[in-house]
């Protein structure tokens, strides 16, 4: 568990961040500007609070009254950095050392060779890192980290600096660490899906304040946390099971819920969980099933709610799962959509994506 | 005839041996407290700091006779410090070599403070703060981060500083005076040399001499840096590619 009441302020910009977090992987979530690395920076012990405390797991780690600040070299909390930090006079081996060497045996939970075997990082430990990708120097910082075997781990928008194909190969790494390790994390991003494609708990930053702290679905409830999100393009990220493959018209069926989804060909096996993604402004609505159109997909759906924002209308419906739409306010007065309802949502096989490879 | 000239007499490889000497304890001497100070410049704010920051400057724009005069007063035999050492240790410093040891640390300290002070204040912070967020102490990510990656310029601080103690004259020759065999160093010799008849053929070998020494310095200065900085990787800070 997670208690922090921190307070910071730089020049203009004032932070107080106020939250209690009981979910072990959260994603931190809010716009460019906001303050997720000031407040990251706060938990990890990088940047000094002004006032306010930090208690982590019982234990305090920060408190103003209290005169409490352990330095962030007794924290135990591991930190992956937006642009790595691995340091360039070591090899790839050495970096995963540098913290790893330093703990006393019993306290090395996490082993040398389960952490390079789950990250696939074993042919790079002889390099060093200039030799490294971008996404290669990830894995290694993401693996030096661990392998303090931290208490919780602070990821600080590790692929901000990464293009859209690099990141979805990084993805399902982050996934692995998450199910494959029981380890606290937060997950700093101003990207929504990413955040979604670990965890559905958010907690969501705006301008130096913690607007909610819970589920996506409860978070987006706040009007202006949905807004955020919207901003910020809305994508959502599904967890569908592979039923059965199509190559030859190129296409796979899986199942969200009870319902099936056709999705453009992947190459996972049958009975696999696979994440997608589908756009907010690429799912369609209509009040009954329709015959006799292109689209494969009409999932039938509730609706949970209804939302205004800028330039259209936001209706959350639950095919199973949640999922959201974006469409025109005058769609809805014209069809009278309602809480409750019930729906169809079209969407086309090709607007749908797989989030890795 | 070719012998005469290009050998050196007994008094000329005294010279340029305890000129090796001086240069050697010299930047072995600063070696420590340099970086030491070069660091408290680069990463630490303090009370003081810009007046540490010019005292130590101080003998690059002073006339070097002047370090070398305050030397005398402090440390001569007569000095304040010189007189105390001298009594409750019998230690003597003026008109020795360690002398000319202490005069020429003194004018090549801030070469070398310069040089290793720019190199340590262009180590990523941020590696600093990765390593301890890995759980080091910050001694220990001052060695295993912070001083290798500062190699580079750490080298070339401690070349200046060698090479300078090798040219060092004026303050040198003001402290210690010029002492055959014990203070006479290359450019002491060589100043030395000009003054007495018949003297020229001796100082234009040692001028030679000299020349070799300092343009071997700066290019064993630029093999080692160079050598340095791709040990530590092309970029020192890896980012956004």
């Amino acid at each position: 568990m997670i208690d922090i009441d921190l307070q910071r302020k730089q020049g203009t910009f004032s932070l107080h961040a106020k939250c209690v977090i009981t979910e072990p992987v959260v994603g931190l979530f809010g716009p460019s500007g906001a303050g997720k690395s000031t407040l990251l920076g706060m938990i990890a012990g990088l940047i000094r609070p002004n006032a306010g405390h930090f208690i982590l797991d019982g234990e305090c780690l920060f408190d103003s009254m209290r005169g409490i600040n352990v330095p962030l070299y007794k924290r135990h909390i591991g930190v992956v950095f937006q642009d790595s930090r691995l340091f360039p006079h070591l090899d790839v081996r050495d970096n995963l050392n540098y913290g790893f060497n330093l703990l006393d045996g019993k306290n090395q939970r996490l082993g040398f060779k389960q952490i390079i075997e789950l990250l696939e990082i074993g042919h790079l430990l002889t390099q060093k890192p200039h030799q490294l990708s971008g996404g290669e120097k990830q894995r290694v910082a993401l693996g030096r980290a661990l392998l303090i075997s931290p208490r919780l781990l602070l990821l600080d928008e590790p692929l901000a600096s990464l293009d859209v194909r690099l990141k979805r190969q990084i993805l399902p790494f982050l996934r692995r660490v998450k199910d494959e390790i029981n380890l606290p994390m937060i997950y700093v991003s101003h990207a929504i899906d990413e955040i979604l494609y670990l965890t559905t708990q958010i907690a969501m930053l705006n301008a130096g304040k913690i607007l909610t702290v819970g589920s996506f679905q409860e978070v987006i409830r706040d009007e202006r946390a949905l807004a955020l999100a919207y901003a910020s393009g809305l994508e959502n990220v599904l967890h569908a099971q592979v039923l059965a493959h199509y190559p030859a018209d190129g296409y796979t069926v899986a199942k969200i819920g009870a319902q099936p989804i056709h999705v453009p060909l992947v190459n996972v096996p049958v009975g696999r969980m696979i994440p997608l993604s589908i756009a907010a402004s690429n799912i369609a609505l209509s009040k009954q099933k329709i015959d006799g159109v292109t689209i494969q997909n009409q999932l039938f759906a509730t609706v949970t709610a209804i939302q205004r924002v800028e330039k259209g209308v936001l209706v959350t419906l639950d095919v199973g799962c949640l999922l959201i739409a974006e469409v025109s306010a005058k769609a809805i007065s014209d069809m009278q959509i309602e809480l409750g309802a019930s729906l169809y949502c079209l969407i086309k096989t090709q607007s749908i994506s797989l989030v890795s490879n | 005839m070719t012998d005469s000239i290009f050998l050196l007499s007994a008094a000329e490889i005294e010279a340029l041996m305890l000129s090796a000497k001086v240069a050697i304890f010299c930047t072995l001497a600063i070696c420590v407290p340099g970086i030491a100070v070069a660091w408290l410049l680069a990463k630490k704010s303090f009370l003081g700091k810009s007046l540490l920051d010019s005292v130590v400057h101080l003998p690059l724009v002073l006339p070097p006779v002047v370090p070398g005069f305050l030397l005398l007063i402090l440390l001569g035999s007569q000095g304040l410090i010189g007189k105390w050492l001298q009594q409750a240790f019998g230690i003597t410093v003026a008109f020795t070599w360690v002398g000319a040891v202490i005069a020429s640390a003194v004018m090549a300290f801030p070469l070398m403070v310069r040089s290793a002070r720019l190199a340590i204040s262009q180590v990523d912070s941020g590696l600093e703060a990765a390593a301890q967020s890995l759980g080091a102490r910050p001694l220990r990510v001052f060695f295993t981060v912070t001083l290798p990656l500062a190699m580079p310029g750490i080298i070339t601080g401690l070349i200046l500083a060698f090479s300078r103690s090798l040219g060092e004259f004026g303050a040198t020759i003001t402290f210690v005076g010029n002492v055959e065999g014990e203070t006479r160093t290359l450019p002491l010799a060589i100043y030395t040399y000009t003054q007495i008849p018949d003297g020229d053929m001796a100082a234009i070998r040692l001028v030679v001499i000299s020349m070799v020494i300092a343009l071997g310095a700066l290019m064993l200065s630029d093999i080692l840096e160079r050598r340095a900085t791709r040990r530590i990787g092309r970029g020192v800070r890896p980012s956004h590619d």
